[in-house]
């Protein structure tokens, strides 16, 4: 591969190049108590406050642009952590999310699409 | 990813719910954009209607909102007061250079842009070997308007004799506006981000103009614009339409090489401002520009996607 090939100008590679990443946030917040369910509305709200999206009931998901992004919303979510309840942060990258394979009402969805750099209304 | 947002469908909603823009349309909501991920806002249909708290959340974050005439050229840019928490002691330095001073940065600017202009004219086979010998003559200030006359030649030659840069007309001119308000978001957004005041502009200061330190800053990547839209018009594509805009869009993560490695543009501006922000606090115009992009890279620019890129 020459460098030339290497750059992320390279036509279809465009935005691959900045190795995009996604994490999902996924959370199993216990709700029995009033208090536990305002603890998991908290940081369900949090998330959704830096920028996750819901993708299901207590899996959230959102792209980054970079190891170091993808670290940093770790810290914010460590911060944030409600007081009971397990979380999990998965990462992959651009490409694996690309390969997401997702059926609903026993049909197959259509492949989800990346986000664009423009977002055209 | 800095993404920009671009509003053209009239009669749209623009609201925040928590970390998000949300676009909503009599239907309901069209889609919604993490705030933090918003690199610039443009508006330029007619009938838009905002909560107040759109340019609230959008100004902390420091993303410009540009609203736009018709015609893609913009008119207001909604401007965040406080950008950087030391943004005093910048403005300060910003206040305290010296004419000297930013007549040697403007020198420097505009050098960088008659090089890229010469190496845009040469990707494109045309006669771009004169702009080396006007850079050289580019004195500190630009006295003698060589940014003029470099640019007299320019657009001949790259848009034929007969074509005249024209804020209002349509065509290959609004395909620049539009290239030239993504452009001017991104810069805005640097510029701002780095405490410094975009009205102080160290050339623009004696027009009329309100954003004027963007304006002088992004003259050094206006070429890569018009390359763009060189390369649009070779695939056919002479109108804005929403393909165009995807391509003139991605100039923000146009890759260009410099001193720290390669990086996309918006990333390149932001380290161009520093070196500003750093030229005004010790004096010296030393500016963190970007190496010239080779003739093939400078044909890509634009080059999207097809079938995964339609809208």
């Amino acid at each position: 591969m020459t460098a030339f090939e290497n750059k992320a100008n390279n036509g279809a590679t465009h935005l691959s190049g900045y190795q995009i990443m996604w994490m999902l946030v996924t959370f199993d917040l216990p709700v029995e108590t009033k208090k536990q369910r305002k603890a998991a509305t908290k940081f369900r709200e949090f998330l959704l406050d830096i920028g996750f999206e819901m993708s299901q009931l207590s899996n959230y998901l959102r792209y980054c642009n970079g190891k170091e992004q993808f670290e940093s919303y770790v810290r914010q979510i460590e911060q944030a952590l409600p007081e009971w309840g397990d979380i999990y942060i998965f990462q992959f990258t651009d490409r694996q999310y690309e390969n997401i394979v997702r059926f609903s009402d026993q049909a197959r969805k259509k492949r989800r699409k990346n986000p664009k750099q423009l977002a055209l209304f | 990813m800095d993404r920009i947002v671009d509003i053209s469908t009239d009669g749209l909603y623009l609201s925040v719910y928590r970390g998000f823009l949300v676009i909503s349309s009599e239907d309901g909501e069209l889609g919604r954009i993490a705030l933090d991920d918003i690199g610039g806002l443009i508006v330029h249909a007619h009938g838009v209607t905002w909560s107040n708290q759109v340019f609230v959340r959008l100004a902390e974050r420091n993303v410009p909102v540009v609203l736009c005439a018709p015609n893609h050229a913009p008119v207001s840019v909604v401007w965040p007061l406080e950008g950087h928490h030391i943004q005093g002691a910048r403005l300060r330095a910003q206040l305290a250079a010296s004419k000297i001073l930013q007549k040697r940065i403007w020198q420097k600017v505009i050098v960088a842009k008659i090089r890229l202009q010469g190496k845009v004219l040469h990707a494109n086979g045309k006669e771009g070997g004169g702009f080396w010998t006007l850079a050289r003559k580019v004195r500190s200030g630009d006295p003698d308007n060589i940014e003029a006359q470099a640019a007299r030649r320019y657009w001949k030659q790259l848009f034929g004799p007969d074509f005249a840069r024209d804020q209002d007309a349509g065509g290959v001119n609004a395909l620049l506006n539009y290239g030239y308000t993504v452009l001017r978001a991104i810069v805005s957004r640097a510029v701002c981000a780095a405490g410094l005041h975009p009205t102080m502009g160290i050339f623009h200061s004696n027009r009329a103009n309100t954003f004027a330190l963007a304006d002088d800053l992004m003259e050094i990547y206006r070429p890569l614009v018009d390359q763009l839209v060189l390369n649009l018009l070779a695939g056919g594509v002479d109108e804005v339409t929403p393909e165009a805009k995807h391509a003139l869009t991605s100039i923000a993560t146009f890759d260009l090489e410099s001193g720290p490695g390669l990086s996309p543009l918006s990333v390149q501006v932001s380290r161009l401002v520093h070196s500003v922000v750093t030229s005004f606090e010790t004096g010296k115009a030393t500016l963190e520009l970007p190496a010239l992009p080779s003739p093939l890279e400078l044909s890509s620019l634009g080059r999207l996607v097809e079938e995964d890129d339609a809208p």
